[in-house]
């Protein structure tokens, strides 16, 4: 820490080079798979959100009804994409924190190409009818056992890396990393053996369906994501995390209150008593891991304000993190079980609330560390800040207009529903505006994310800026430079000229 | 080098500007990295202190509705009942005029019990069932009508002419159900007789029925004139009157 000198530096980065060209092929096949299943899940969701308005929509194509495309839908976006993201950053970020190149880059490919296998098995299996009807789970039962395997190939190798790291100090990325690390395999191994293997009571089997939702939500997605927020907050601005005791509260309430929230979804029904009012509860107190993390991490990158907006990674990350706060408050507002609960059990809000917490918070973050992690393991630079522009704005207007959405149209259906006297069409007639809204809104969203995948794509074909300065968000003004840097500064002039020394 | 604890490695016999150029070149979005610096060690601000304290305290609430959580004998809350949108509170159902609640309540038992027969248009088929529109014994006595559906008729009607055998209708049916149907028959198909058979009436024909000579029988012609001429017991009800369409109790609320 104490030494500056050129060599160590120059080493510090040719270690770091080593790693991410230990990971290139991983991450970057984590990263386009994932991509383009979150493609095809934003198509399958505007077939399933269109039904909702227009039922006569593709309503002669058995494999196309509801029932079948919104899990299929909602599947592919957790199984193809979420977890390949979370996957890509994972192995990435420990491997950097830990200071060790990846070993088993091969064996990760392997079992990353399995995981593909059976998301496309499963999403089959959805749509010829033969999903298990569960929320989340809907993959057909022989699928889990396989994936929990192709997860441990994954991830183990970053658990090797970070027991076997040079440093005593542990950062704050690796607690949230390990922590989701070690509690996703608890979640779904919990939750399928109970569902598959030890049938209960199928009114209990609905409660831990919901509570499995809110875990793979708060116990996976959400300290993945937080993972690479503290990771790229400080390494992109280059200042400290702004409190390190905020942080510890942020990471510690997590892992308490996370694991007991969920069953409010079952309010009301005969289930043992405490298990939805703690659940309800325990969602509403999510707020305050929620508040920590996000306020610590906006308040390091507003210290360095230019840099947050012109650098890709910032602004998705801040955008992901607004998502997180909009979530927390959310958490809060929806599961007040004498008004609001109610109100929102059975309406489109449940869906918002979800799409809110996975793609207004975590896949921003993610697309946050791609828009980082990319440049570094192809050693291209993005190709087009246009793109990245583009990605932006259309993903933020879809999500917002998705979450407002969630908000005011699903507490009128919930209004609508809550009206006895009227025919339930009333319910459905009430929603229909906010359904035609979501449907243009995931539209937007596809659109951003097809220029994304295309962009990805073309960076892992190393078709990338050969330069040595990043592609920044900044406007131009009128600068007679561009923001990439100076006209012909590239680096295939040959080693050691003057144009490759910055 | 500068570096105060540097230690002698393999690395010393590198070209310090050819590796400077290969990290420029291979590494130069490494090598432009900032480093992760320490922690800060700001205080928790006093703001998200508070913020934090009132949700707590909105999520002791929130298990605070719960009410006695831990209580086995009730596995849910027996009162967690949607609450009716604003303006429905306690209302029930909307409260109808008596004529045409019995009537609707009568309609579903005639397209189930008198229907098949009697035909949608009650004019029967004039050889086997009866017309039922403008007959004196639908529009007549209340009790001898009653009679017929709760017991069934055989044997010649007034006008001599004999009809089909009427099966009774009274298994399983309650004084609403009776008092609905008559009201019905009463007041439909081109009968307008404008009252209505209110359940005390039908009550009290249940009664009637079941105290007769040969209960269990059907009633014929005879025994109608000897015994049932006449109107059932009970207060006449105003048409107007509003009742529960439900209950077809009087509704104490007003009309909408």
């Amino acid at each position: 820490m104490s030494s500056a000198s050129p060599t160590t530096t120059d080493q510090d980065a040719l270690l770091r080079a080593g790693i991410d060209r230990s990971l290139r092929h991983p991450v970057m096949f984590f990263m386009t798979s994932g991509a383009a299943w979150l493609a095809v899940s934003i198509v399958l969701g505007i077939i399933a959100s269109a039904k909702v308005h227009s039922p006569g929509f593709l309503s002669g194509c058995g494999w196309l009804t509801y029932g079948r495309v919104f899990p299929a839908h909602i599947n592919a976006f957790i199984y193809g994409w979420g977890f390949q993201a979370a996957f890509a950053v994972i192995i990435w970020m420990m491997a950097r924190l830990s200071r060790k190149e990846c070993t088993a880059a091969g064996l990760i490919l392997v079992a990353g190409h399995v995981w593909n296998l059976v998301v496309s098995a499963g999403l089959i299996g959805i749509l010829s009818g033969n999903g298990t009807g569960m929320p989340w789970m809907e993959f057909p039962a022989f699928t889990w056992p396989v994936m929990l395997v192709t997860y441990f190939a994954i991830v183990i190798w970053s658990f090797i890396q970070f027991r076997v790291r040079p440093e005593g100090h542990v950062y704050i990325s690796q607690w949230y990393i390990l922590a989701a690390i070690v509690w996703f395999p608890w979640v779904f191994l919990t939750v399928n053996t109970l569902l598959h293997c030890l049938p209960g009571h199928p009114v209990m089997g609905a409660g831990i369906n919901a509570w499995y939702k809110s875990a793979l939500i708060f116990l996976f997605f959400t300290p993945v994501a937080l993972g690479a927020a503290y990771y790229l907050a400080p390494k992109v601005t280059g200042r400290a995390v702004h409190s390190y005791s905020l942080a510890k509260l942020g990471f510690w309430s997590l892992a308490i209150i996370a694991p007991w929230a969920g069953m409010q979804k079952l309010t009301g029904a005969p289930i043992p008593y405490f298990l939805p009012y703690v659940g309800a509860a325990a969602t509403a107190l999510l707020f305050v891991p929620a508040l920590a993390a996000a306020l610590n991490l906006l308040r390091t990158m507003l210290g360095n304000p230019e840099t947050m907006s012109a650098s890709p990674s910032l602004r998705f990350t801040t955008a992901g993190l607004t998502g997180l706060l909009v979530l927390a408050f959310a958490a809060v507002v929806l599961n007040l079980p004498d008004s609001t609960l109610p109100l929102t059990q059975f309406s489109l809000s449940g869906y918002g609330f979800e799409i809110l917490a996975l793609y207004g918070f975590f896949t921003f973050v993610m697309f946050g560390a791609v828009y980082f992690i990319v440049p570094r393991v192809t050693r291209r630079e993005w190709l087009s800040r246009r793109l990245i522009s583009i990605h932006f704005l259309f993903s933020t207007y879809g999500i917002v207009t998705i979450a407002l959405i969630a908000l005011f149209g699903g507490l009128q259906q919930g209004i609508g529903q809550e009206d006895w006297q009227v025919p339930f069409q009333s319910a459905a007639t009430r929603a229909y505006p906010y359904a035609v809204a979501t449907t243009i809104a995931w539209i937007f969203i596809l659109i951003s994310n097809i220029f994304f995948f295309l962009h990805l794509t073309l960076m892992w074909l190393r078709l990338g800026r050969r330069s040595s300065h990043p592609t920044l968000l900044a406007a131009d003004h009128g600068h007679a430079v561009s923001p990439h840097g100076e006209e012909g500064d590239i680096d295939n002039a040959g080693p050691g000229t003057a144009s490759a020394a910055h | 080098m500068s570096s105060n604890n540097s230690k002698p490695d393999l690395d010393d016999s590198i070209n310090v500007a050819e590796t400077h150029g290969r990290v420029v070149r291979e590494a130069a979005a490494c090598a432009r990295e900032k480093r992760i610096a320490d922690n800060g060690i700001a205080p928790i601000s006093l703001w998200a202190f508070v913020a934090c304290g009132v949700v707590l305290l909105v999520a002791g609430g929130i298990l605070g509705s719960g009410g006695r959580l831990f209580s086995y004998d009730s596995t849910f809350r027996r009162d967690y009942v949607r609450t009716p949108a604003g303006g429905a509170e306690d209302a029930g159902a909307v409260p109808k005029e008596a004529l045409a609640a019995y009537m609707a309540k009568g309609a579903k038992i005639y397209s189930a019990k008198c229907n098949g027969c009697h035909g949608s248009d009650a004019k029967g088929n004039g050889s086997t069932f009866p017309s039922l529109v403008g007959s004196k014994w639908v529009l007549g006595e209340t009790e001898r009508f009653s009679m017929i559906i709760l017991n069934g008729l055989e044997g010649p009607l007034e006008d001599g002419k004999t009809y089909g055998v009427m099966p009774p209708q009274g298994i399983g049916m309650t004084p609403e159900d009776l008092a609905g149907i008559m009201t019905y028959v009463r007041n439909n198909f081109g009968n307008a007789k404008g009252d209505v058979v209110t359940i005390e009436m039908a009550k009290a024909a249940l009664e009637i029925s079941a105290k007769r000579k040969n209960a269990g029988k059907s009633v014929n012609g005879v025994e109608l004139d000897a015994d049932h001429i006449k109107a059932l017991p009970g207060d006449v009800l105003d048409p107007k009157t509003m009742v529960d369409p439900i209950t077809l109790a009087p509704a104490t609320a007003a009309a909408p």
